[in-house]
Formats: structure tokens, sequence, C-alpha cells
């Protein structure tokens, strides 16, 4: 039963996103269409929720070889990522429906948002290594449908650094899979790795190395130091809601593969303490830093957001390098709160441009008391993003720390026991200096007068979007401090997982 | 019943330029009959197997023109015959208003024959003089145009082959000297090694791994095959994609799996220079058709790239390696003549270069579609067919060990990340985008005659790729040295 809502969860996603791509009555009006997406989404979240509380089952779609199997399993940590992933798909979506009346393109927008999600869904779901990569490749294609949305020759330039960034990434990951599976003592995940190590066909000398290119393939789609160029670009090109998506969820795709290959096939003993954890380690760390400085001097809002999450998702990967049981739950917690939040500014972004056109942060001063809903909003989500408690940030920052501190202790460079916890804390002054002047300008400064809104209109003019807009915006916000002020519940949940894997 | 198959289409191409047709319908209905005929005399054989060698005559009494059909050969002779006639369709629509064409298909359905020699080849005598013949009776499809280009191209065709043909020449008096025989026999002539010493041996190899390299287009010994692609696209997509260049291949895995054995190259320089070349040039021929614009010219460094992994895998000198270099062998065979049938019909429609295909699905959508099909395949996305032989390549490799085939492995990743940008990038394009000029809805779409060869080909593609047990293990069967 559980197999067979695992696969209705991928196939339902392909088959909305086909059915919106190849049937003109779905699309002869625009609500037919939303209403068809909006309730696909929320059947979609309907059936995830169900396979999380169903018991864990293997399906397996096809054998490539005898050793070589397609398959997907409902296990407990593709559960966490697809109820994050569908969850913020879901919320996106219903602000997409008023967002997307002010651009073109919008069947081919709505058939890719689907499709891509029916693909993450599977990529959460993989229980083999090519399954997984399968699916990665199939993230990456179907996603270049959304950052090319506008069809302008910069969309088509970010697309192709996009394209270019994640395929040489997948590729290296792809070259890791074909040294490891010849390695490993069963072909599926298994919890805490299956490296025979008895046995290795190759050096281990050579399996590191081939790893860390692997890995650091991987974290491409991550946006980790040095293959983060393409997420600045790629991200705000696209629409808000698409932006929220690609930033908060699919950067995601890279850490689900990251942890895969670390937890569920190498096994963390065989890289603890190695030049390997060592090195992504350091690069997680230069990248956490590197991500805020450069959203510190960014004026584009979308590309600031976007800088941000550069940094923010190498939290993530810096936990998961930590190896350690605490850091990893608190990579678990920052990857929920971090797509919470991160989906939260970029609609709040996109509430803007909607609103008024704006783009540029400086432009922003005085809008807060005309926006009251958005900025509120958005200062929520930037307290949760710099860490203040009560908020979400906070404690998923705080489990890394310690994690450091636990897990370092005693490996051979002990520089990283305080590095980790020192930078973490650098990195969310620097959150606090490109995220704050913003909401304080937009409440505290008076409006400027002299600007105009692309459209000709004054600024006294700008208001808050409509309900359509604002719910997800206020559903986002509020979940911050709810899951932030009660963290209790998915800690248990994120600390039993990391017992099994560490 | 091989004898007849391999002489059968050589004496239909032969005759058809005898008869005056009064119809157009029945030269063609002629021409599409031979090759079927062919092909059904071929096939069942494949399917079954053809126990036994026939002998067509003596040249001196140990050295006899002969057939049989091993594993290796089943496989080679499989691929031939049952592309052949797809190409072939696809031919009478693209070669429709051309006004030598029947002379063009006399030559083309002689080639079948001749490659069926090569696939059936029972020894290396045999083999050789069929891959002489080969070279010859595919000089006129190269020069069909008519063009300077075309002579040139022709020309370079002949004197690369004619060269090679004599290293091979070469190699093959070693084997006789030697061997005293030249049948080929899985792992190896056992008894050459009695009469001479491993190192001239391997010196002999070396000169017949050089010439067969010309035809499997080895870097630098592959510009022929760019400048061919001048020819008509039948020919580029059958003989550049299939007949000619995997005879090479093939020729080489016989060579080395069937003459010298891979217990005399493990090890040695004969068979770290060929992996070395091998890598070389499957980075190379990626990045040229990555640099190359023509979509044609780009296919044919694409394809200098793949037959560099059929010898990679060949040259592991490991069962595995051989198994992938068959499987490979087979699946760019499906693959890249799909992709060249697409790219004619682009071609036929004025679009030659890859920026001119941004935008045209709507013109076309079946060739849009079943060349980023084909793409996908080829670059290696799972489950689609193309993945299987190389991660069946790349996990031989890695399971031989030794630093050259690592080596390998980082070119197939450098190769699978360039072919994703040279050939699955102008696919993506052709969906996105605006065209040059406004085309009206299926304003380019081909005839049928060039659609159901390509509608055929995808079939095969999908199914190949979701049910790839049976061929699978016939591949591990002929691997094995089984007949």
């Amino acid at each position: 039963m559980n197999g067979f809502l695992m696969l209705l969860a991928v196939v339902l996603p392909l088959v909305t996103g086909l059915l919106v791509a190849f049937v003109p009555q779905v699309n002869a009006e625009r609500k037919t269409r939303c209403t068809l997406v909006g309730a696909s989404l929320l059947l979609q979240c309907a059936i995830v929720v169900a396979i999380a509380f169903g018991g864990e089952s293997m399906v397996v779609l096809l054998h490539l070889n005898d050793a070589l199997p397609l398959a997907l399993r409902n296990d407990q940590m593709g559960v966490i990522f697809a109820l994050v992933m569908t969850a913020m798909w879901t919320v996106s979506v219903f602000f997409s429906f008023s967002y997307m009346s002010h651009e073109k393109n919008e069947k081919t927008y709505y058939t890719f948002y689907m499709l891509t999600l029916g693909a993450l869904t599977a990529l959460c779901f993989a229980a083999t290594l090519v399954t997984m990569y399968l699916f990665f490749e199939a993230v990456t294609l179907l996603s270049l449908a959304l950052v090319l949305h506008e069809r302008s020759k910069e969309a088509v330039a970010a697309a192709i650094k996009y394209l270019i960034y994640s395929v040489a990434g997948a590729t290296l990951g792809l070259m890791g899979i074909f040294f490891l599976v010849p390695n490993l003592t069963s072909p599926y995940f298994v919890l805490g790795g299956a490296l025979n190590l008895e046995n290795l066909t190759i050096t281990p000398d050579m399996l590191l190395v081939v790893l860390f290119l692997a890995l650091l393939g991987f974290s491409t789609k991550a946006g980790m130091f040095p293959m983060h160029g393409w997420l600045p670009t790629a991200h705000p090109v696209a629409p808000s809601p698409a932006s929220a998506v690609l930033s908060g969820v699919i950067t995601k795709a890279g850490v689900v593969c990251v942890i895969r290959t670390i937890y569920y096939a190498i096994g963390p003993d065989f890289l603890r303490g190695t030049w390997v954890q060592l090195a992504l380690l350091s690069l997680a760390t230069i990248t956490v830093f590197m991500g805020s400085m450069m959203a510190l001097y960014e004026k584009h809002l979308k590309k600031r957001l976007a800088f941000s999450s550069v940094s923010q998702v190498s939290y993530i990967l810096c936990g998961v390098y930590l190896l350690d049981r605490t850091a990893l739950a608190g990579s678990f917690l920052h990857v929920v709160f971090h797509a919470l939040i991160k989906d939260g500014l970029f609609l709040c972004a996109g509430a803007i441009i909607f609103k008024t056109g704006l783009t540029y942060v400086d432009q922003l001063k005085g809008l807060g008391r005309k926006m009251p809903i958005t900025f509120w909003c958005f200062t929520i989500c930037s307290l949760g993003l710099i860490g203040i408690p009560p908020t979400g940030g906070f404690i998923s920052k705080w489990y890394i720390a310690e994690g450091a501190i636990a897990g370092m202790t005693g490996s051979p460079v002990p520089l990283f026991t305080w590095l980790v916890p020192v930078i973490l804390l650098l990195s969310a002054l620097l959150t606090a200096g490109y995220l704050m002047p913003i909401s304080i300008h937009a409440f505290f400064s008076p409006l400027q007068e002299d600007l105009r809104l692309p459209s000709g209109a004054s600024l006294e003019t700008a208001s808050d979007p409509g309900r359509m807009m604002t719910v997800p915006l206020m559903l986002l916000a509020g979940a911050v401090l709810v899951l932030g002020t009660f963290p209790g519940l998915l800690i248990n949940i994120f600390n039993a997982l990391t017992a099994l894997l560490v | 019943m091989l004898i007849a198959a391999v002489l059968l289409p050589m004496a239909l191409g032969a005759i058809l330029p005898l008869f005056r047709f009064r119809r157009e319908g029945a030269r063609s209905l002629y021409i599409m009959l031979s090759v079927l005929a062919t092909s059904a005399l071929m096939l069942p054989l494949v399917f079954t197997g053809a126990p036994g060698r026939e002998t067509l005559f003596q040249i001196t009494e140990t050295l006899p023109i002969a057939f049989k059909l091993d594993g290796a050969g089943r496989v080679f002779a499989g691929i031939v015959s049952m592309l052949w006639p797809l190409a072939t369709l696809y031919g009478l629509e693209y070669m429709q208003k051309d006004a030598r064409k029947y002379t063009f298909f006399a030559f083309y359905i002689i080639t079948y024959g001749v490659t069926l020699g090569i696939a059936c080849a029972s020894n290396l005598i045999t083999l050789y003089l069929f891959y002489e013949l080969l070279t010859l009776i595919t000089l006129p499809l190269i020069m069909h145009g008519g063009s300077t280009r075309n002579i040139r191209a022709g020309l370079k065709y002949l004197y690369y082959s004619i060269g090679g043909a004599a290293l091979v020449f070469i190699g093959l008096v070693y084997v006789i000297y030697y061997g005293g025989s030249t049948e080929f026999v899985y792992g190896g002539l056992g008894a050459m090694t009695m009469g001479a010493t491993a190192g001239s041996l391997r010196i002999g190899y070396m000169i017949c791994f050089l010439g067969f390299g010309v035809k499997a287009a080895i870097f630098p010994l592959h510009t022929w095959l760019i400048e061919a692609a001048v020819a008509p696209t039948p020919v580029t997509a059958l003989l550049h994609a299939v007949a000619v260049v995997k005879s090479g291949v093939f020729a080489i895995i016989r060579a080395t799996w069937f003459i010298f054995g891979p217990a005399l190259l493990r090890g040695t320089y004969a068979q770290h220079i060929p992996l070395a070349l091998a890598s070389i040039t499957i980075v190379y021929g990626c990045t040229m058709a990555l640099k190359e614009q023509n979509i044609k010219r780009s296919l044919a460094y694409s394809t200098v790239s793949n037959l560099s992994y059929c010898i990679l895998g060949a040259l592991l000198l490991t069962e595995g390696g051989l198994r992938s270099s068959l499987m490979h062998m087979v699946y760019h065979a499906v693959i890249k003549i799909t992709l060249f049938l697409c790219a004619g019909m682009y071609l036929k429609k004025g679009i030659v270069y890859s920026q001119d295909m941004r935008g045209v699905h709507r013109a076309t959508p079946e060739v849009s579609a079943i060349y980023l099909l084909g793409a996908l395949s080829l670059t290696g996305l799972p489950p689609l067919l193309g993945f299987l032989s190389k991660w069946m390549l790349a996990t031989s490799a890695i399971q031989q060990g030794s630093r050259l085939a690592l080596v390998g492995v980082a070119a197939l990743t450098i190769s699978a990340v360039l072919t994703f940008f040279y050939l699955v990038l102008p696919g993506l394009t052709t969906y996105m985008g605006k065209p040059e000029r406004a085309y009206a809805y299926r304003e380019l779409s081909p005839g049928w005659k060039a659609l159901a060869p390509l509608a055929v080909l995808s079939v095969i593609i999908l199914v190949l790729s979701f049910w790839s047990a049976p061929i699978g293990s016939f591949f591990a069967y002929a691997a094995a040295g089984g007949l």
C-alpha cells in the first residue's frame, strides 16, 4: 500500500504537469488550471503525510542489470525531505496563482513546476545511487525551464550557466558512483553506509580522491564554493515563486545526494579525519563566510537573497561534513528552517515586485508602512535567518556549532573545533548586516518621494498584495516562529534518525 | 547459408544498373526487397547461431576464404542486418531527387554484403579481403556528390584506408608466418607463441592495431571520418556511424581477442599504448564535437569519441571489458544512426549548423523529439540505453584497476559532460527560443519513408532501455567466447 502511495507521489505531479502541457481544456481558463494544480498539490501533501505515517516499503522500478536496480523506498530521511519539499511547493504555488498573472508563459511555468516536483519527490525516495543520479539530472533538466522563464538574453545566459555547472557537478557525482557501486556490499542504501572495506577494488587513497570529487560534484547543486557561481545568476532571473523553490528547496537536492552518499553508501567512519573531510569542511566554511560577504555588497534584493542561500545551504553542508550526530541533526533542522525562511524571503521579494516593480534594496525605504504584512513577514524571516531566538534559525545553528565542538575534538586538525562556530557566528552577524537594514529602512525611513515606479505610479499608492499572496507569506513566517519556539518534535525525530546514521 | 547471405546483396547490387525499370516505384521496390531478403537470410542465423564453417574457396591449402558466425560475429552481423533496411528506406526518401541515385544504391547494396563478409569472416585473411573491398566499394558513395569537397574527402579516405590496410597486411604476414593459421580462436592462437618470441608478436599486434585503427578512427588517424561527413546522410548515418567504423572496431576486437590473444598483450606496452590512445581519442573527439558547429561534422567527432569507448573496453583485456565493448558497439550504433538520420532531415531543410536548430521543434515535432531521445541516450541518462554500456565500461575498468584504466574512467566522465553540451543542449534549444524565420506547424516534417525508420529506431532505443536483460546476457555469452 505504501509502495503504491509512494509511486503515486511521484506520478501525480508528473501527470498534472503533463495535463497542463497537453490538454487544451485545462488551459482554456486560468481558473481551471489553477484549480487543477492547487488541488493536485494539496492531494500530494496528503499523500506524503500518509506515506510518513505508513511503514517503510520498497518499489523496484527496473533492473538495468542484475546488480543495478532502479528503486524507490520511503525511508525516514526520504520522507523528511519529501515533506519539506512538498510543503514549500504547495505554499509557493498558491502565491504563484496571483503572482504569475502578470507574467507570460504561464502554461510552461506550471508544467515544469509540477514536473520538477515529481522528479524531486523521486530523488528523495531514491533507494540506490543510480536512481538518485537519474532524478538528480532530471531535476536539473526540468528546473531549467523555470530559470529560463523570462526568455530574455539574461535568462538564457543564466540557464546555460546553471546547466554547465549542474551537469558538470552531476557527472562528477556519477564518476563517484562508478567507483562506489562495485565497492558496496549492497546496491541499496544502508543506514550508516555499506562500504566493502575488505575487498576494495581500488586503493583507499584513490577512493578518497574520487569521493572528494563526487561530493564536490553533488555540492554544486547546494552552491558550495568553488562551484557556487551559477546560483546567484540563475536563481534571481526566475519568477519570484520559482526563485523561492529554487533557492529554498532545489538547493537541498544537492544536500540529499551528499547525505545519501556519505551516510547511506560510504559510511561516515571511512571519511572521518581524512583530508577529504577537512577539505570539504573547509570549503563549506569558506562558503558560509563568503556568501554572506557577497550578500552584504549586493544591492539587488533577489541577488542578495541568492547569495544568502549560498551561505546558508553551506551551513547545512558544514553540519553534514562534520560527521557528527548533533551536527547532522542541526543540518536537518536547518534544511527545514532554511526552506521555510528562504521561501518566505523570496516570496516577500516577489510581493514587492508584484506591487511596485522595485528590485533594489535602497528603493525600499519607507515601504514598510505601505506594505506592512509583507515587511513584517520579511522581518520575521530575517530574524530567523540570522538566528535570533525564538525563531527557527537559532536552534539549527546552535546544533551545528555544538556538533562542531563535539565532533572535531580529537580530529587531526583541532582548529575546526573553534573555527567552525566562530565562522558561523561571524556569518550570522553579516546576515544581520545584509537583512536588518532593509527592514529598518522600510519601517523607519521616509518614502523616497522622487522615486517613480516602473508603472509610472507614485510610491504612495503601493499596498499589500491580495490574500492569495499574503496568506502564504504569513503561513511561512508563522511556521518559522512556531517551529522555532517549539522545536521539540523536530529535534526528537532528527535525533532518532541521526543516531542510526552516525 | 552464410555464403549466400554475403554474396546475395553483392550480386543483387551489382546487377541493379543492368535493369531498365519502367517505373520509379519498381526500382525502389527492387532495392528494398534485395536488402530485406538479405536481412531475412541473416537475422535467423544471428538469433539462432550458425554452427560450422563454410569455405568459399582456398587461396592456398592453409589459407581458406571462409565464414563462420561466433558470438562476436553475431553481434556485429546483428547490428548490420537490423539497421541496413532502415537506412535504405530512409535513403529512398533522402535521395529521391538525386539524378544518380541508382548507381548510389547499387554500391549501397553491395556494401551490405561486404560488411556481412567482415562480420562473418572466419579468419584474418577473409576479414582482410573484405576489409579492403569495403574501402573500394564505399569510395563512390563518399564521392557521390561529385563536388571538389566530395572528391577530396574520398581521396583522403582512400589514402588513409589503403595506408591502414597496408599496415594490416604486414600484421597479417606476421600472423601467417608465426601462427601458420589465421583462424579466429577465442583467446588467441596458442600455437603462435611457439614460433616466435613474444616481443616480435607484440610488434605485429601494434602494427595490426594501428592499421585497423584507421577505420576505427583513433586519434590521430581519424581525420578522414570528419571529412567524409560531406557524403549523403544515408552514407554518413549507416557507414560512418555503423558499418565502416564498426568494422574497424570489430577487426581490432578480432585481432586482440581472437588472433594475438589477451594473454600475450596483458600488462605490456601493446596494451598500454592502445589504452592511452583510446582515452586521448575519447576526450579529443568530444572536445572537437563541442567546438564544431556543423551538425553532421559534430556527430562525426562524437563517433570518433564513442568508437574509442569500444576500443577502451576491448583493450581492458577482461571479459567484462569485452562485454561492455560489444554492448557499446550495438548501443552506439543504434543511437548514432538515429541522430544522423535526424540531422539529415534537418540538413534537407537547410538547417546545417547547430545554432539553426533553435526553436524548430514546432516545424518538425517528430524529429526534434527523436533527436532529444537519442541525445539523452548517448549522454547516458539512466535508464536510457547509453547509460548501461557506459556503466559496464566504467565498472569493468575500475575492476581491472590498472592506472590507465582509471584514466579511461576519467576520460569517460569528461566525455559525458561534453556529450551533454554538444548533443543535448542543441536538442534542448529546438524547444527554446525563436527560430530564424517563422515556420508553419510541421512545415519541415519529412515523409513516411524517413519517419518510419526513425520511429522504429526510437522504439528499439526504448525497448532496449527498459528490457535489456536478454541482450545483456547475450553480450556476456559472446564476450566469454560463446558461439
